[in-house]
This record gives structure tokens, C-alpha cells and sequence, in this order.
């Protein structure tokens, strides 16, 4: 297919829309306007499905060379969410469209196919995200990891917010004779949160339990 | 490659790295040779993983700031940008028009203290130590000019949301110019160092080549693949702070009569001549710079409520001195903390490139080709060599290395002169 470029949000947004069809979906074009000349940049933010997310990036490919920044990941609950950030129309100065193409993948199977066939550079981030997330990235050529540590536990990964997240893992190598460093200074904020909150829920139960019974009484 | 039993068993497998106490990411290569020949590499970073977006996911905003500038010592300004941004756009918070232009200044200057920076590491890669030294020296002009304007050589500290700490004053402008100048007239020396010298010439042309098909393929960034032709530049694809003010245009260096060859030579060509592209940057920008408020937030109680009460997430995209870089930033209602954090530094996206950069070429050429994406980890401590038919391992030290790559410049030379 021949496509000229530049191409506009809206004309991506149609392009993607014909060639992918109905598994995309929530388009969001945002117009940001920069400087003293007002000059706007564009970005698309869009929501994919897993079944359909290769031919999405396929259909980018069409259009140029596909340009991957990179690929953030999040625990969001119920499920996590990969938004793949892709850049169409570099070299036309002040044209380029952010693509942040989502993906949702339930925890119970996160498998998402690797996209190293269509985009070479998006190796790294995929084997990041791999180590990071807990994504079972299908048919990765290369899976080893690359940042963390070779004694980092294989069932942990730091951006998980559940059971699978992290545990207080920092090792007090300063003095093992200081009881201070014995202990686990700080736990970390997010499951302390948690646990405020479900001790206020349940105190906030009881009360009302109290109250009831109190009136109850009465 | 096959030997007399017919298995694989004339390559050698060569671990380069992890320590270098200079740099910000230890770091190793692992190199796969036949002979003196490369015919594979394979990075492997996270040597020193610090787990940053993992600490920011437990802090707030305000605090992530000072956070995301130790990210880097050289490019601090970068990722304190990306992050302030990524937020402001989360939050639909506007900088104003004068920080804009503040910002693009600091930018620009840690762009040129980054890339004469970069200029003395190779030429130390190459064995020309005076280089380096002549290069730091100059190098210091601009660290002073940014002490003076943001009171710290690194870690500047200059940025919050929706604008910037301090003012770049008319008091100051003088200061800026005569800085200004005083590169624009040692620009021909460095120019005359590093694209004329006949023995540098012979050391970096066509070494570690990069093709534009393989620098587009891999999703290079920066001076790394502008040096193969490819047209990348976030200043100008989708300009940011007051880019979309200023008149510039890709640097590449078929622009200025070279050959976009994606060599070692070329990357230095790019890297020059964004010096002089830095330097006319600042001086439109200060020129043109507008009156008014240097942040739209002045009342940090009101931000703060700002900051808990809103939902949204947002990017913030640069060109670093190194390349384009990203962080994604998302908030969550009721929540102080980050809820995600994504750092997505330059030398990330140019690892892959080390692969078909490094085919083909010898073993003292490993210094300057590794050198030449200008990584944050671009030293190398030492090199294990591993001879896979007998077993037996070799180490080679950093500075066994360095003297190699020495040599090879002093037998080029007493050949080619």
C-alpha cells in the first residue's frame, strides 16, 4: 500500500481503522499546542485487542519504518496494561504523531506476541518487559534477562502490585553486629497503604457493628 | 569457522566490562571472535540496576523531581525535564512562554558540554590523551556558564511544574554571549582535530559502520543514526519547550558535504556540528526570549492539591545529547504517590545497534566503536577472553585494552605517513 506522508491524527486514526477493523477501539487524539508560534503536536491514544495487536503494528509498518520508544507496562488490578509508544512521520519536522497503542492482557494468561519480527528494535523492551511485568511474550527470540540480577527470585517482578509483587528484598550488608540494620527499615509505602486501609475498613465495620447493636439494644 | 573435528570451534568468546566507577551503568559486552575478527556481540547491561522507576512509583511527584535528575550526572537536565513534562501533561498544567525558553537554554547548554565531553573520550579511546585534556579544558567554559546560571556544575535543579526555579536574567546575557563566543572560536580548532587529523581520519573512518536500513530497523535515536542519514530529532519532528520557535534542521552530514556512512567519523561530524547548532539555538532563544513569570505554579499548596486531586497520565519526550528519550508518567485520583513510572533513556534504544556495528571489526577496535554511541557506560574495565577449545580464560585488562587500540593507531600512523 502507498500511503503519503505525512499523514494527520485523524488519517492514521481512519488508516488503522480500516486495516484493523473493529478490535481497536477508545481513539483519543490530543492536540498539544507549544511555544510563542503555537505550534501543536499531535498524539493518538488507543486501545487495542491482544488477538488483533500484530496486525495494528503491522498496519504501522505500512506507513514507515515503525519508530518504537518504548514499551510501559502497569499492574492495574484485574489486569495489566502494555501501551506500546510508536512514533509515525519522523523526519517532517513539526509532523510527528504519537501512537500509544494499549494493550490489556488478563494476569492469568499474559501472553502478548513478540512484534521483533515486524519492529527488530523492540527486543529490549519486550525481554524488559518480561522480567519486570511477569508478560510471557510469545515466540521472543531471545528471552534472557537483562537487568536484574541473576539471584532475583524468578516468581518476583517489581511492577506488580499483587502476590507476585516484591517483598521487603533489601539486603543490610553495612553491619550485621547493628541491630538497626537487622531489621527492615521501611516497608514499602504501597502495601503499607493497603494495609491502612483495610485495618480503617474493618474498624470502621466493627463500629458500625457496635452502633447496630447498641441501637439494637435500645 | 569450522574446525578439524568440524564443530564451531575456532570463535572465541570475549566478555567486556562490567565496572567502570566513571560511568553511570556498568556494563559488559560479550564478543564473539574468530581471530582478531568480530563476529558477534551482545550487550549485556544492568550491572548496576538502581531500580529508579521502582522507587518513584513510591514517591510523590514533588519528590520524584530531585529523583529523576540523579538518573544521570551528565544528562541531568534531560530526565528532569522529561519527567516535569510527562506530569504537566498528565495533569494539563501549561509552563509559561518564559520557562519554556529557560529550559531550552539549559538544554542546549548540557548539550554542548555532553558532546565536547563525548569528544575527549574518544580521542582517549584512540590514545590522543593531550586531546582529552585540550577537550575538558574547553569543556569547562560551559560548566562554569551553567554553575553561574543554576549555581551547581551538575544536578542543576532547575525545574518543577509548570516552569522553572530560576531566571535567566539580561544581568546574565552578557556572561551567555561571551561564553557563546569564546566556542564559536575554538570550534575550528576542534574541527581541525577531529575531521582533519589524517591518524584520526584513519582510526574512525569506516570502522563500526551502521547502515541506515539497520539504524532504522533497530530504532536507533540520536547523533548514532542521524549519522547514518536517518532524520530523527524530537526538537524538530515534535518540538517541545520553544522549539517550535527556533529554525533548525536536522544535522546530518551529507548537510555539510560527508557522506552519511553511519561510521565512527560520521557520528563525530554529527556531533560537532551540533555544537555550532547548539550554540545558534541559545542565541535565538535569547534573543527572542519573552517577559513574564518563570512558573505558572508559584503557590506550592495549591499545586500539591493539585497533584493528589487529578487523574491522568502523560509523555514527556527529548532529545537528550545522546538521542530521543521518553518517560510515562501516570497519576491516580486520591493517590500520592506515581502510579507508573517509565524511564526510557537514549543509550536503551542504541544497544541493539552495537550488534552490526561491531561485525567485522578487530579487537582494538572495540574502544572507539563502543565509545562511539556515546553510552553512559561507554568505558570498559576489562575483557575475559575465553578459549573454547582448550577452556582456558584470559582476562584482559582495561588498560591492556586501551594500549591495543594505542598500537593500532601508532602502526596506522608509520604506515600511512
Amino acid at each position: 500500500m502507498n500511503h503519503e506522508l505525512p499523514m494527520s491524527a485523524q488519517e492514521i486514526e481512519n488508516h488503522l481503522r480500516e486495516t484493523v477493523g473493529e478490535a481497536v477501539g477508545d481513539f483519543k487524539i490530543e492536540e498539544i499546542e507549544k511555544g510563542l508560534r503555537k505550534k501543536s503536536i499531535d498524539m493518538i491514544w488507543l486501545t487495542v485487542k491482544r488477538g488483533e495487536f500484530r496486525n495494528a503494528v503491522k498496519a504501522l509498518a505500512d506507513l514507515q519504518t515503525p519508530h518504537l520508544s518504548v514499551t510501559s507496562g502497569s499492574d492495574k488490578g484485574d489486569f495489566l496494561e502494555l501501551i506500546y509508544h510508536f512514533q509515525v512521520n519522523y523526519g517532517y519536522p513539526g509532523k510527528e504523531v504519537s501512537v500509544n497503542m494499549k494493550v490489556h492482557l488478563p494476569k492469568e494468561d499474559p501472553i502478548i506476541p513478540t512484534i521483533t519480527d515486524i519492529v527488530p528494535g523492540a527486543l529490549t523492551t519486550e525481554r524488559e518487559k518480561q522480567e519486570f511485568l511477569g508478560v510471557n511474550v510469545k515466540n521472543i527470540p531471545n528471552s534472557r534477562r537483562l537487568w536484574l540480577q541473576e539471584d532475583f527470585p524468578e516468581d518476583k517482578y517489581p511492577w506488580r502490585w499483587d502476590e507476585e509483587g516484591m517483598e521487603d528484598m533489601s539486603r543490610y550488608v553495612h553491619s550485621e553486629e547493628d541491630e538497626t540494620f537487622d531489621k527492615p527499615i521501611a516497608k514499602y509505602p504501597r502495601k503499607k497503604e493497603i494495609e491502612a486501609k483495610k485495618k480503617r475498613e474493618e474498624y470502621m465495620e466493627e463500629q458500625e457493628k457496635k452502633k447496630k447493636e447498641d441501637e439494637g439494644g435500645d | 569457522m569450522n574446525g578439524e573435528n568440524g564443530a564451531e570451534e575456532t570463535t572465541y568468546e570475549v566478555p567486556i566490562g562490567p565496572i567502570h566507577p566513571a560511568l553511570k551503568e556498568p556494563f559488559l559486552i560479550k564478543f564473539r571472535l574468530d581471530g582478531e575478527e568480530i563476529v558477534d556481540a551482545e550487550p549485556h547491561p544492568g550491572m548496576n540496576h538502581r531500580g529508579i522507576e521502582f522507587m518513584g512509583m513510591h514517591r510523590n511527584p514533588m519528590e520524584v523531581i530531585p529523583l529523576s535528575e540523579r538518573i544521570c550526572g551528565i544528562c541531568s537536565i534531560v530526565h528532569q525535564h522529561m519527567f516535569t513534562t510527562a506530569t504537566e501533561h498528565a495533569l494539563q498544567i501549561e509552563p509559561t512562554n518564559r520557562a519554556r525558553y529557560i529550559r531550552t537554554i539549559m538544554c542546549e547548554l548540557e548539550r554542548i558540554h555532553s558532546h565536547i565531553l563525548w569528544a575527549g573520550v574518544a580521542a582517549h579511546e584512540i590514545g590522543f590523551d593531550t586531546h582529552l585534556h585540550l577537550t575538558w579544558k574547553i569543556r569547562e567554559k560551559v560548566m562554569d556558564l551553567l554553575e553561574y546560571i543554576a549555581g551547581n556544575r551538575v544536578n542543576y535543579s532547575m525545574w518543577t511544574f509548570g516552569g522553572v526555579r530560576r531566571d535567566i536574567t539580561e544581568e546574565m546575557h552578557p556572561k551567555i554571549s561571551e561564553t557563546l563566543e569564546y566556542y564559536e572560536k575554538t570550534y575550528d580548532k576542534l574541527e581541525n582535530i577531529f575531521l582533519k587529523d589524517p591518524s584520526i581520519k584513519m582510526r574512525t573512518k569506516d570502522v563500526g559502520i551502521l547502515s541506515k536500513k539497520k539504524a532504522l530497523e533497530l530504532c536507533g535515536v540520536g547523533p548514532t543514526v542521524r549519522a547514518s542519514g536517518v532524520k530523527k530529532d524530537v526538537r524538530i519532528d515534535q518540538p517541545y519547550a520553544a522549539y517550535g520557535d527556533i529554525d533548525i534542521d536536522y544535522v546530518i552530514p551529507s548537510r555539510y558535504g560527508f557522506e552519511d556512512k553511519g561510521d565512527v567519523f560520521s557520528k563525530t561530524v554529527v556531533r560537532l556540528k551540533e555544537l555550532l547548532q547548539s550554540i545558534d539555538i541559545i542565541k535565538q532563544c535569547v534573543a527572542q526570549m519573552p517577559e513574564g513569570e518563570i512558573t505558572s505554579e508559584p503557590k506550592k499548596a495549591a499545586l500539591f492539591n493539585k497533584l493528589e486531586k487529578k487523574d491522568g497520565e502523560g509523555i514527556g519526550r527529548i532529545e537528550a545529547p545522546r538521542g530521543e528519550a521518553i518517560h510515562y508518567v501516570r497519576l491516580s485520583e486520591g493517590r500520592e504517590d506515581i502510579d507508573n513510572w517509565k524511564i526510557r533513556a537514549s543509550t536503551y534504544n542504541n544497544l541493539p545497534t552495537y550488534a552490526p556495528m561491531f561485525m567485522g571489526e578487530q579487537i582494538a577496535d572495540i574502544p572507539i566503536i563502543a565509545a562511539s554511541i556515546d553510552p553512559c557506560i561507554g568505558c570498559m574495565d576489562r575483557a575475559e577472553i575465553v578459549d573454547i577449545r582448550s577452556g582456558e580464560t584470559e582476562t584482559y585488562a582495561r588498560e591492556e585494552l586501551h594500549e591495543l587500540s594505542v598500537e593500532k593507531t601508532k602502526k596506522l600512523k608509520e604506515e600511512g605517513i
